[in-house]
């Protein structure tokens, strides 16, 4: 008892953290003072530096720094290996593709993820339940079998391919190694990335703004493509920013769809390093692949986010 | 408020939800065709297939190394995980932001680079421990997910809770397991099982880094693809779309945690 109160009527001492009772700083799980948060925080920020963003760097580094001439490395400051990437036509068609089905997967999935994302957003709560979890499940199954399931769809002997069949459409080429299937694929795959971020940005949205313009007399298009799709712009930028970085960098669905008939910058980088042993090259396209990342990061959030100031007036 | 939902955005809805599920159901429906070759609609009924991946050495083993890997990824990544996440909620270091930064960029940057990157920084350094260099590509990028759970969970915590127990005399000890730990476990499970989906299913990293002796599931999946034609690989698909249903129940089920809260 005696120490109870002793410890309560201690002096209030100006602990580094959250103490309005005035408990003895050293009695506590947290000891004030920076040095514990340092040492809590120190294995970590280590590990990621010795094991990220050392070889990360060392990569980029690469990247400038040497060139495969005829099978040997030669060291020495060099733009080569980019000039190099720039100016053969079959490189330039493999970075064409991927930022053109890095788009256009974005494209789909955003047509795709509104009605999605409306009806978790908007619908009583076993529709949203069900929704979240068809749209969420998904991401539990590896990639690589997602990837095989549309094969088998795709297939020339595939369920696709059965379908068609029965409704009498026959001479259909198959889509399988195309570009067409990895589009297909990777829509399937990212779709929740857009859907989550759309879904919360819409439940976000004061119900009170759809109910008076539909009061007003608007239709439920107008509904949709004057108030929730500006007042959403936020979680579509997050959306498509996801989308777009995740589909540029695939590897696993465009190589199990696409084969070598359609690869994108991924394959060419397990191409260049493991088949033909280039490192200094796949360290350019892998710089190249990072910077388009960060470049889609800044485009979607940056921009998107000054349109929809511009638009709502609201800070996003 | 079901009138917020048009019969069509719900027709919509429907369509779009079969073909979300589709690539998961067609390979389940041909796993137990009863012919040597895939083919839809399956024909017959079979097991065989399921008994052909269940008894084969190789999947048996690429299955029980994946569960290993996952297992110590997830267990490193906790142990740093979680301490990080409570310094970085609790104390208000200098350079928080950069420290941050860090943190998330494995985010950021392609798997596929981060894989290609460890490559060569573990071939510089003349390493062969091909199992110790899985499990750190895989904690790199299992650590964000988990510090990102765990600090939600600790900045929920009640501080207040915390300073009654000590006025009341409780040792820091107490504090920790009686007040703190009830309060962030939620947070810590949903990390550890996120940590453990991730490194489980993870392709981008373990391509480069296996060897064949240290093969992953997902690999070996992907080695079955090219290399087979009869429905066996169908039924390894269909097992592996089982066990993520399961983990789901798990996930629902046992541990409380909503599947949207863990993956958004």
């Amino acid at each position: 008892m005696t120490g109870l109160i002793a410890t309560a009527s201690a002096p209030a001492e100006a602990s580094g953290t959250h103490a309005p009772l005035a408990a003895k700083s050293a009695a506590r799980p947290f000891p004030s003072g920076q040095r514990a948060g340092w040492l809590m925080v120190a294995p970590t920020v280590l590990f990621l530096l010795v094991w990220f963003a050392w070889p990360v760097l060392s990569m980029v580094w690469l990247s400038v720094s040497a060139k495969v001439v005829e099978g040997v490395t030669v060291p020495g400051l060099t733009a080569d290996n980019y000039l190099r990437l720039f100016q053969t036509d079959l490189y330039l068609r493999i970075l064409a593709r991927t930022a053109r089905v890095a788009a256009l997967t974005c494209l789909v999935a955003v047509v795709l993820a509104y009605p999605l994302a409306i009806a978790i957003a908007r619908g009583t709560p076993g529709l949203a339940r069900i929704v979240t979890l068809t749209i969420l499940a998904p991401l539990l199954v590896n990639v690589v079998v997602r990837s095989y399931g549309w094969q088998t769809i795709l297939n020339k002997t595939g369920a696709l391919a059965w379908v068609l069949k029965q409704l009498g459409i026959t001479g259909m080429p198959s889509l399988l190694y195309t570009e067409w299937a990895v589009l297909i694929a990777c829509v399937h795959v990212y779709l929740p990335f857009m859907v989550m971020p759309l879904a919360s940005a819409i439940r976000r949205i004061d119900r009170s703004v759809e109910e008076a313009a539909r009061v007003a007399g608007a239709s439920r298009f107008r509904v949709f493509s004057r108030v929730i799709l500006p007042l959403s712009l936020p979680g579509l930028a997050v959306g498509s920013s996801l989308v777009f970085s995740l589909t540029a960098a695939a590897y696993v669905t465009p190589q199990i769809l696409g084969g070598n008939f359609s690869p994108l910058l991924g394959t060419l980088i397990e191409q260049q390093i493991l088949t033909l042993n280039d490192w200094p090259f796949g360290a350019a396209i892998s710089t190249l692949l990072i910077t388009m990342v960060l470049a889609s990061n800044l485009v979607f959030l940056r921009l998107v986010n000054r349109r929809f100031v511009k638009w709502t007036g609201i800070a996003a | 408020m079901s009138d917020d939902i048009s019969p069509v955005l719900k027709i919509v809805v429907g369509v779009l939800l079969a073909l979300v599920v589709a690539p998961l159901v067609v390979p389940v429906l041909m796993s137990v065709s009863d012919t040597p070759f895939i083919t839809f609609p399956p024909q017959g009924f079979t097991t065989e297939w399921y008994g052909k991946v269940l008894t084969d050495p190789e999947a048996q083993g690429t299955f029980l190394f994946s569960l290993k890997l996952a297992g110590v990824v997830t267990l490193i990544s906790l142990i740093l995980g979680v301490p990080c996440a409570a310094g970085l909620v609790r104390y208000d270091l200098p350079g928080q932001g950069l420290i941050l930064g860090l943190i998330l960029s494995p985010l950021i940057v392609p798997l596929i680079v981060i894989g290609v990157a460890l490559l060569q920084t573990f071939s510089m350094l003349g390493s062969r421990a091909t199992f110790a260099q899985l499990v750190i590509g895989h904690t790199v990028v299992c650590l964000p997910y988990v510090i990102r759970t765990v600090s939600g969970s600790f900045m929920l915590v009640n501080r207040s809770l915390e300073d009654a127990a000590s006025v009341m005399g409780a040792s820091p000890l107490t504090v920790a397991r009686r007040v703190i730990w009830p309060q962030v476990r939620p947070g810590i499970c949903a990390g550890g099982i996120f940590a453990f989906i991730v490194s489980f299913d993870d392709y981008p990293i373990s391509m480069w880094l296996a060897d064949g002796r240290n093969f992953p599931v997902p690999l070996f999946l992907h080695s079955m693809i090219e290399r087979s034609f009869d429905p066996s690989i169908a039924a390894m698909a269909a097992l592996l779309i089982f066990f993520a249903l399961l983990l789901v129940l798990v996930i629902e089920k046992a541990f409380g945690i909503s599947l949207a809260r863990l993956i958004s």
